[in-house]
């Protein structure tokens, strides 16, 4: 009884470790500094997505918007209303970068957004409507799901050319 | 029950503890405090490269081969199939390649043990004082024998090694008739003996392969930046990728130009019309596995 006990203990506290600091497979979009909002920032207000992820029409990583990219459309009251000028002095102390983007993809990946957008792929094919509930998407991501549009199998209505399938095509 | 409730308590409180702390083993406290002990200086890789080549192999069995034209394998590109021609009469066995490929591919130290005995990671080593490096064959011995498939060719004529899918099984490595490919028996980086000198080149775990990958990062990166680009061609032949203008990290650092890299199915290849009035070789095992890296000397 002593030993299974002892056993019992061993076992639970190495789950309770994981369970507690072991890393999430995806990590998760923190709120962040500013309390942005995709579905004010859409198609609502005929922006692009490109607008603000400045990569994600011609380079590999689509990034993150930087201070610049938002004073672009913030420095010019964009209504007459009262929280405008409360908005003016918020914009004024947050930081170049307010948003940190650790890469997901891990090292052996390589995954070009403009390849993709040169192939007629629009950013919900891959991201969903998620985006507008201010979440990237990253859970319908892994291999399987890319490897089933590249092969075909998946939006074939949209008759994308056929893609390379081979490892070295995006691994390294 | 030989165990009292209060021991019992006892005993579990401390094995959580423990548990906690493998836990949080890499943390941010206690990772930063590994992480800084581990990181070797240029110097170090330098004098490693040296003493490689003191104890490199004199001679190499050369025969002579055609030039490698299109891959025979199903699905091979008709466009595009890379690899490299060294020009034995340039090159003086400096080894400036060795290093430039070390640093370009975050190839790692090895304990010295290892150094000792001439075992090393290196990807290009000197053998009969030219640089040799896997040759991508085009029927390899290699890729036969993986068990998970990890080892492959790409349409384009590289023999592309997937370090994910390694599992370790070195099959491919004792099936290579010149030993040119390279396990990590050891976790590099745990033992402060790797440095991610280029970030486009993965670090790789320990007990798996590696070889000459032909620079596969610059070549994936030539390719995107093409596909990405608005092609409005010019000409119908500039419609499709063909790798112009990419150079190997060995080609680039020699500095007697003495490695010629390019597309073996390009008119326009530096590769082709440097080897036009060339006797090409290969070594003697290799011969007859279509290598797309050959040597080269003399004139027809």
């Amino acid at each position: 009884m002593k030993w299974l006990a002892l056993c019992f203990a061993v076992v639970f506290s190495f789950f309770l470790a994981d369970f507690l600091m072991g890393e999430p497979r995806v990590p998760e979009l923190a709120p962040g500094p500013i309390p942005f909002d995709h579905a004010l920032h859409g198609d609502s207000i005929g922006l692009d997505c490109a607008a603000c992820h400045t990569g994600s029409r011609a380079s590999a990583n689509a990034y993150m918007p930087s201070k610049a990219d938002c004073m672009d459309c913030h420095r010019l009251p964009l209504s007459e209303t009262a929280d405008a000028e409360a908005q003016d002095s918020e914009f004024a102390k947050i930081d170049e970068h307010p948003w940190s983007h650790k890469r997901h993809l891990p090292d052996h990946v390589v995954f070009h957004h403009g390849v993709h957008a040169a192939a007629g792929v629009s950013c919900a094919d891959c991201h969903g409507k998620g985006y507008m509930q201010n979440r990237y998407g990253a859970e319908l991501f892994n291999m399987q799901s890319c490897l089933k549009c590249h092969r075909g199998e998946t939006f074939k209505e949209k008759g994308f050319k056929p893609a390379a399938t081979y490892c070295a095509a995006c691994h390294r | 029950m030989g165990m009292d409730r209060r021991e019992f308590i006892k005993s579990c409180s401390l094995v959580a503890v423990m548990g906690l702390l493998y836990g949080c083993r890499k943390s941010a406290v206690l990772g930063d405090i590994a992480s800084q002990l581990s990181v070797p200086e240029l110097k170090r890789f330098e004098d490693e490269v040296r003493l490689a080549m003191s104890q490199a192999k004199k001679t190499l069995d050369l025969v002579k081969v055609p030039t490698p034209c299109a891959l025979k394998i199903p699905g091979a590109s008709t466009l595009n199939r890379f690899g490299m021609a060294i020009d034995l009469d340039a090159c003086d066995g400096c080894g400036k390649c060795i290093l430039a490929c070390n640093l370009e591919n975050n190839v790692p130290l090895v304990p010295d043990e290892d150094a000792a005995r001439g075992r090393f990671m290196h990807w290009v080593e000197l053998r009969g004082n030219a640089p040799f490096m896997c040759a991508h064959c085009g029927n390899a011995p290699c890729e036969r024998v993986c068990p998970t498939g990890a080892a492959n060719h790409t349409p384009d004529g590289l023999s592309a090694m997937m370090y994910k899918r390694c599992t370790g099984s070195r099959f491919c490595g004792a099936n290579c008739p010149v030993q040119a490919r390279k396990f990590n028996f050891n976790d590099a980086q745990k033992l402060g003996l790797a440095r991610q000198f280029n970030r486009e080149v993965p670090l790789r775990d320990k007990g798996v392969m590696e070889k000459c990958s032909l620079c596969l990062h610059r070549l994936q990166n030539d390719r995107l930046a093409f596909k990405t680009k608005l092609s409005v061609a010019a000409t119908p032949e500039d419609a499709e990728w063909r790798g112009r203008g990419v150079k190997t990290a060995c080609a680039e650092a020699c500095p007697h130009k003495a490695i010629v890299f390019g597309n073996w199915l390009d008119e326009k290849s530096p590769l082709v019309q440097q080897t036009k009035d060339r006797i090409l070789y290969a070594p003697r095992e290799l011969a007859a596995l279509d290598p797309s890296v050959v040597f080269m000397r003399g004139s027809r």
